[in-house]
């Protein structure tokens, strides 16, 4: 229990004081990110009417080049990687709410309403 | 002279053959979705989505100042993220809250 209770607090220790800890803007960065991932997985229960076409397939473009950016930059950041794949997850899948909603994924002549 | 100095911009690090330079110039996008649903009705405006987009906003400008180098496109595009997400947010609580009670949708 005492051993388990050290590691953990040697764990906690090397997170507080890594290079892209709490302490850093490595941290802080990203973890404003995962607002947008929250936000998507909140607005995937509203009616697709409401969804921003625009907003939606720019944080699609944004979220994809962003997970490039996290691997590329030194140090690597795997929070914000995390982060942006899993809000390119949500926002494809909200875009592709909104293009149904919209017509766009049809069979038919699509009747192209904005 | 021209050519080389254009030439020490294109092979910068940080230039337009890499990731650091496209990713941020890229994050114009979201604050011009942003001015371009400025004309959408408010009820379209989703509260999650722009809480987001202003606290990202000024988390990074603030941010990208301490980093080394200073990162001015950062800055002026997380500037210009939080001020297009704090008027959608004011267009939508204005509707919300301070016009015509009638079902006022009181969602988050």
């Amino acid at each position: 229990m005492y051993l388990a209770g050290k590691v953990a607090m040697s764990a906690f220790r090397a997170f507080w004081n890594s290079p892209v800890g709490p302490k850093t803007t490595h941290f802080w960065g990203p973890v404003a990110n995962w607002g947008f991932v929250v936000a998507g997985l909140v607005d995937m229960n509203k009616p697709p009417e409401m969804i921003s076409g625009n907003m939606t397939a720019a944080m699609c473009v944004y979220s994809g080049l962003f997970m490039r950016f996290a691997w590329m930059v030194k140090p690597r950041n795997y929070l914000l990687l995390a982060c942006h794949a899993s809000n390119e997850s949500v926002q494809l899948y909200q875009l592709s709410r909104w293009a149904r909603a919209q017509g766009f994924l049809d069979k038919k002549e699509p009747e192209v309403q904005q | 002279m021209a050519a080389s100095k254009l030439q020490a911009l294109w092979n910068h690090p940080a230039g337009p053959k890499t990731i650091h330079f496209w990713a941020p110039t890229f994050k114009w996008g979201i604050s011009i979705a942003n001015i371009a649903d400025f004309s959408k009705p408010p009820e379209k405006i989703s509260y999650p989505q722009q809480v987001a987009v202003t606290c990202t906003g000024l988390i990074w400008s603030r941010y990208s100042l301490v980093i080394t180098p200073k990162n001015w496109n950062l800055f002026s595009v997380n500037v210009a993220m939080a001020g297009t997400g704090i008027y959608q947010l004011t267009r939508k609580i204005r509707q919300d809250y301070f016009s015509e009670v009638q079902e006022a949708p009181v969602e988050g």
